[in-house]
């Protein structure tokens, strides 16, 4: 119930390892903002900040209005679910989920009173009255567990310890465990990612549902490109410290600002050539696998719209937008079948043109025969073609030709040297870096100390399949 | 370097060769690469102290008058921002480090160079027309010594803490500057448990172990350069710095001290070495039946060999020490069933006493290493020893490739850890033996007879407690120390595991 | 070689033997390549169950067991030699164990021997010095009842247990908060105060004797109040322990802190609500350790208590007993003490055996 606000958020570990670069994003009320991206592009780091849990190394976070880079965790008014659940070993799932109730303390204004039991009056006659913290009284807190467990479905476990549950049934406590509090923002973790698959899609239905019960601001931290599209309102896609995007699923669906959530959004993966793109008169063309073809509607005009000049581009095709076609059509790319995988409702194809480019091809099979779909095996020759309507053009820079957009990011350099290290004289370098050297290990160190524990704490949390190394990643 | 597929072409006895050769070659590397890391790490330290002198100096010259007065009254600063709980423990310190220094500080150190030239002394004292003999109190070099060294370290704490009274200044600057309110005495308690409850929770251990470890080790390092001992007592004689001398003795060839520190050193460390491995492979082998499948009550074969664990050791140390006295029940057995005519003397012949200490270790140290192992054995994947079962491996072949590589890599640390405890190992060999039998032949010197079976910290009791050789005695521990030392950094340098552990702790 | 074996042993099987792989030669030559093998392991399979059997009743060794083995043939056990197999496996594990059970018991007797033996000297009344024999000839209680009446024990005792109370309880708060603090948190000065507890603990303890007893006696807790000064000395410097406990926090997930933070809990309370809940294995190791420390140690309380026999502890009192000018006097009253000391501390420890394991176990693993 609540806006977040970070403004020029920047995380460093040690001096020169940049976890989070420059990170702006305005969440308003009671949306559902997902953060994703590949391991170690800062997401979970940059989550952990508007928790609490890390030190935000630049610029300010504000929740509802409030600058909270300074507070503690439990002052930010935030309730959060880890991926490995986190639940307290020792304690029932009820207490578990009372354990934040419990902690509370309510400020409540009563009356000073005198010796006799009369309040006390201070010189106009009014009452003097003094805050006083209070507990959450037992029933109210009976009430709000119950009623989350309700939500969830887990009330006949409530007497039960964490390690007698299920990964499912412990992942409904976890998330209970952050309901009852009824904060502001709602912080998830990867919360599914150690759920077996099915489950995990069974799960996210119920994320979805959960969302319209508890009416919240919501910012889910996900790998899973699916997950993001199918919860977010909106999607924050990032790499290595930087926002890639900001968009709606759609928006980052049909217009990617780049290369890089172009490739990320959509499974299977986008298909890349790398061609020219020319411009004759005000038409324009592109020949990817040596077949040159006309780029036509919206899309020719829209590149006609931002006057693109003739130049080298990478061209991106969705694997659904490629259709099988025959020798006749003039566009078609003739392909070798390589392999053919057959999801059921559509036929993914990964073909090899003449020119050695690896395609992959989705055919939705409901167009085809059953005979047909045999014809598609290894070794088939096949003829497809690019509908040029939903082609996306991207400069060298690998940035979005039609974007709209300013400052978007597009080709980030493979390794990122901090400008301070190269603007010094070698001598003194050497020495600046052996001791940026350190404190990056001194880093490293406290992560891989806490993933030790992590690993360790199957212990404590029953064996569950984990993902270390994403973690690992994430923080480095 | 291991991994190249070139090394896995080598035969066995190559790849040993092979890493013997690469461990030498790259041993000038670590050296190097250690002794650049000190000089950076002292080049490091002499930088911060620079920027903090700049900045110190820069936050006066910058500084408002508040700050400018806080480098002399400490807390001043925090006093006028209402922070009243920060502002009188700074101030409240610095009064008692300046009563401190005023009263007894500066005449302790004053006399710290020479540790005292006033010898306690009886003189003939005229009391109402009569001459008694009185003792006249000189000084104390003990004293001398220890108090200095107390208010060294007060006069550090000190400067830190005026430190941190000029930081507090700065940050209020900024504080001022930003127009932030400043945080409370009810705010600072209440960080105590929250965001600086480390400190809550380390300072009285921490102030523990600075008092009664590293105070006591620094002033006894300081001893080894002073002639403290039974003639120099500190009190009717007192005692000075000599410099090295007593690392001269130490070392010096014929001198008595250096022989005896010779084989004593030799014998410490064939001791420490047969107590650790006779312990270890013993123990991993009981632990191994114990654990084997078919063998039934594990868990009584168990408890019985945790029963010794249990017993103080004085109690099972002194009992089989007496057993094999000259009339103890061993040697009266063997008598009566006429097996030896006269006693065997086990503690009167050196070589015998040597054998006997580390045979009766096994028997206190097995227990352990079987409970130690035992859990470790039960670590390994039992699905390693079936494909090794698959692949034709026999009994011995799994335990020379699965059982004792895991073992090894988990325990290593343990093990360098039971080496430099066994080379503490006092209570085995002085409730045994109190280090005899005594060998005059190298053994005395420095006003103590040491035997066959002493080890350097048995030495070290008894230059302590008997002969009262205090220098001697300062100088073995630091030589047990390098010992120490010198085993753990290369130790720590070999093993792979040690390097894993140290990333996990 | 095997086939040698064959030859030399069995000829009729060696024909037939020969046979077989003649005929499987010219099978792999006319047959497609995906079809041969499986034939030419029937024909084999089939006829060496015949040759099996026949060796069996014929020779006397295990022959068809090692002859199907040879390089072509497939190996298809008969019943019988399963059967065979299966009980010399069995048998050796049998003799293996049983070679076991026996070094286990004499090691059983070994260990037991030396306590068995303090207890029987205990009870022997005819001599209170050494013997050579191991049966008491007289049996009584004389030697408890003199170490009640005519020693200080009982005041050694209490000492001790004082001081194993109180040690207890202060050092496992020491060691608590000082692993709690290293494992927890990341805060300035962590790795130098790990590194000094390290470089000052490779220092002998004993070393710093003088200072401490001198230093003791300046505030007279040395002679009779040896025990109050002892304890000081073992509780101060407790927090350099926290190795296995350390250790045993590092294994505890940090996302149970998070999550407790970002639930309202202070430092103080993810402390004493959260991780202290889960680590009573560890805190029982610990508790135990610092109660039995007290009762082993003899050197630093023989020397603090500078022969003032009250200040004693038991180990420093017991081995007082067996000062050599004393020990034919006190020898069997040493092993009543011995007994009236370890059986209290030896049941206590069979209590808590599980977690004396787990710390000792996961110390030893962490290092």
């Amino acid at each position: 119930m609540a806006t977040v606000k970070l403004t020029n958020v920047k995380k460093v570990y040690g001096k020169n390892t940049v976890a989070v670069q420059d990170f702006n994003l305005e969440i308003a009320d009671k949306e559902f903002v997902v953060f994703v991206g590949p391991s170690g592009c800062g997401k979970s780091t940059t989550l952990r900040m508007i928790a609490g849990l890390e030190e935000i190394t630049e610029g300010t976070i504000e929740i509802g209005g409030r600058v909270v880079n300074d507070l503690q965790p439990k002052d930010r008014d935030i309730a959060m679910v880890f991926q490995n659940y986190a639940l307290y070993p020792h304690l029932t799932v009820f207490e578990n989920m009372a354990f934040a109730l419990r902690l509370k303390r309510i400020p409540v204004e009563e009356p000073v009173l005198n010796k006799d039991g009369t309040p006390k009056l201070d010189k106009e006659g009014k009452e003097i009255k003094r805050t006083v913290f209070k507990k959450l009284p037992n029933d109210e807190i009976y009430e709000k567990v119950t009623n989350a467990a309700e939500i969830l479905g887990i009330t006949e476990y409530l007497t039960r310890r964490p390690r007698e549950l299920s990964g499912g049934q412990r992942q409904r406590v976890a998330i209970g465990r952050a309901m009852v509090r009824d904060s502001q923002v709602f912080l998830m973790d990867e919360p599914l990612s150690n759920l077996d698959a099915k489950l995990r899609n069974q799960m996210r239905a119920e994320i979805i549902l959960l969302r319209q019960k508890i009416d919240t601001t919501f910012i889910y931290v996900t790998h899973d490109q699916t997950e993001a599209m199918t919860l977010g309102d909106r999607i924050v896609i990032m790499k290595d410290g930087f926002i890639m995007q900001v968009g709606t699923p759609t928006e980052v669906f049909e217009m990617p600002d780049n290369l890089f959530v172009a490739e990320f959004i959509g499974a299977p993966k986008m298909n890349t050539f790398k061609t020219t793109l020319e411009r004759v008169e005000d038409e324009y063309f592109v020949s990817p696998c040596g077949v040159r073809m006309p780029v036509d509607g919206e899309k020719g005009a829209a590149l006609l719209g931002k006057d693109v000049k003739t130049q080298q581009i990478i061209l991106g095709v969705r694997p659904e937008h490629i259709t099988l076609t025959n020798k006749a059509n003039p566009y078609a790319i003739p392909c070798t079948i390589e392999v053919n995988e057959m999801m059921g409702s559509e036929l993914h194809l990964h073909v090899t043109s003449e020119a050695g480019d690896k395609i992959i091809v989705r055919v939705p099979t409901v167009s085809l025969t059953g005979a047909q779909i045999n014809m598609l095996r290894t070794g088939a020759r096949v003829y497809i073609t690019f509908k040029s309507k939903v082609m996306h053009f991207f400069g060298e820079d690998e940035i979005n030709l039609l974007t709209d957009k300013e400052n978007v990011i597009g080709k980030l350099p493979e390794r990122e040297i901090p400008a301070e290290l190269l603007e010094e004289e070698p001598k003194k370098r050497l020495f600046k870096r052996k001791k940026a050297d350190k404190q990056a290990d001194e880093a490293d160190q406290t992560t891989a100390g806490s993933d030790a524990q992590g690993e360790a704490s199957v212990d404590m949390q029953a064996e569950e399949p984990r993902q270390e190394a994403e973690q690992t990643g994430e923080k480095s | 370097m291991h991994s190249s597929l070139e090394y896995l072409k080598l035969n066995k006895f190559q790849r040993m060769l092979y890493k013997i050769a690469e461990f030498f070659m790259n041993l000038p590397n670590r050296f190097a690469a250690k002794f650049k890391k000190l000089g950076l790490a002292i080049k490091n330290l002499g930088v911060n102290i620079a920027e903090n002198a700049k900045d110190i100096w820069s936050t006066f010259v910058h500084g408002s008058w508040k700050t400018k007065v806080s480098y002399l009254v400490m807390g001043f600063s925090s006093f006028l921002h209402g922070q009243w709980l920060r502002g009188l423990l700074f101030l409240l310190f610095e009064g008692v480090f300046i009563g401190y220094m005023a009263w007894t500080g500066a005449y302790w150190l004053s006399k710290l160079g020479t540790l005292g030239n006033v010898v306690t002394h009886t003189e003939m004292v005229e009391i109402e027309g009569e001459l008694y003999p009185q003792e006249i109190a000189g000084d104390n070099s003990f004293k001398i010594l220890l108090y200095s060294l107390i208010t060294i370290l007060f006069i550090v704490a000190f400067a830190y803490t005026w430190y941190q009274n000029v930081k507090q200044c700065k940050a209020l600057e900024e504080i001022d500057a930003m127009g932030k309110p400043v945080k409370a005495a009810k705010d600072d308690l209440k960080s105590l448990l929250d965001d600086q409850f480390h400190k809550t929770l380390l300072s009285l251990p921490v102030f523990g172990i600075t008092m009664f470890t590293v105070l006591p080790i620094i002033f006894m390092i300081l001893v080894a350069f002073t002639n403290y001992d039974a003639d120099h007592d500190g009190y009717y004689n007192l005692f000075t710095w000599v410099g090295l001398e007593n690392f001269n003795t130490m070392f010096k060839l014929g001198s008595n001290v250096s022989m005896a520190f010779g084989e004593i050193l030799g014998w410490t460390l064939i001791w420490a070495f047969f107590a650790t491995f006779t312990n270890y492979f013993l123990g991993m082998f009981l632990a191994m039946m114990i654990n084997k499948k078919g063998i039934k009550i594990k868990k009584f074969w168990r408890t019985i060999f945790v029963i010794s664990i249990a017993v103080p050791q004085f109690i099972s140390l002194l009992y089989i020490s007496n057993l094999f006295n000259d009339n103890g029940i061993i040697n009266g057995w063997l008598m009566s069933l006429g097996w030896i005519d006269k006693p065997i003397s086990f503690w009167g012949d050196g070589t015998l006493a040597r054998i006997m200490v580390i045979v009766i270790n096994i028997w206190i140290g097995i227990p352990y290493l079987m409970l130690i192992t035992t859990g470790i054995l039960m670590n390994i994947p039992e699905d390693l020893y079936e494909s090794a079962k698959i692949d034709g491996a026999n009994a011995f072949q799994q335990y020379a490739k699965i059982t004792l590589p895991y073992m090894l890599f988990v325990t290593g640390p343990y093990l360098l850890n039971s080496f430099i405890s066994n080379i503490n190992n006092f209570n085995v060999i002085y409730l045994l033996t109190q280090g005899g039998p005594a060998n005059y032949v190298w053994g005395s010197a420095g006003g103590y007879v040491a035997g066959d079976t002493t080890i350097l910290i048995t030495w070290l009791f008894g230059m302590t407690a008997d002969a009262h050789n205090y220098k001697i005695a300062s100088a073995i521990g630091i030589m047990v120390f390098i010992v120490v030392a010198a085993l753990s950094l290369i130790v720590f340098n070999i093993m792979p595991s040690t390097k894993r552990e140290e990333d996990f702790s | 070689m095997k086939d040698d074996e064959i030859l030399t042993t069995t000829p009729q099987n060696d024909d037939l033997y020969l046979e077989n792989a003649q005929e499987c030669e010219n099978n792999e030559q006319d047959i497609t390549i995906e079809d041969a093998p499986i034939d030419v392991e029937f024909d084999i399979a089939e006829e060496q169950t015949d040759i099996d059997i026949e060796c069996a009743d014929n020779v006397a060794f295990d022959m068809p067991v090692n002859a199907p083995t040879t390089s072509r043939a497939v190996y298809m056990p008969t019943e019988e030699s399963v059967r065979k197999e299966h009980m010399s496996a069995r048998r050796k594990s049998r003799i293996s164990n049983g070679v076991i059970y026996a070094i286990l018991v004499v090691m059983c007797v070994v260990w037991i021997l030396p306590f068995i033996g303090i207890l029987l000297e205990s009870f022997r009344c005819e001599s209170t010095g050494q013997v050579g024999y191991i049966f008491p000839k007289v049996w009584g209680f004389d030697n408890y009842v003199r170490l009640f009446t005519e020693t200080q024990f009982p005041r050694w005792f209490g000492n001790t247990l004082i001081m194993g109370l109180v040690t207890a309880v202060v050092q496992t708060i020491f060691v608590m908060a000082v692993s709690y603090a290293l494992s927890r948190n990341r805060f300035k000065g962590r790795k130098l105060l790990m590194n000094i507890m390290l470089i000052f603990g490779m220092f002998p303890g004993f070393l710093t004797l003088i200072l401490l007893y001198t230093w003791m006696n300046d505030w007279h807790l040395t002679m009779e109040n040896a025990p109050w000064g002892l304890i000081i000395i073992y509780v101060a410097s407790s927090g350099m322990g926290y190795y296995i406990a350390k250790g045993f926090f590092d294994t505890i997930s940090h996302s149970l802190d998070e999550a407790a933070r970002v639930d309202g809990a202070t430092q103080f309370q993810v402390f004493y609500k959260i991780i202290m809940p889960l680590s009573k294995p560890i805190i029982i190791y610990t508790i135990l350790m610092g109660f039995m420390g007290p009762w082993g140690d003899f050197v630093m309380a023989s020397f603090m208590a500078n022969n003032a026999s009250a200040g004693y502890n038991a180990a420093a009192g017991l081995q007082w007993l067996l000062v050599d000018a004393k020990i034919n006097e006190w020898y069997t009253t040493f092993c009543a003490g011995g007994v009236v000391v370890a059986v209290p501390i030896t049941i206590l420890f069979m209590c808590l055996q599980k977690y004396y394991v787990a710390g000792v176990t996961g110390g030893a693993v962490k290092g």
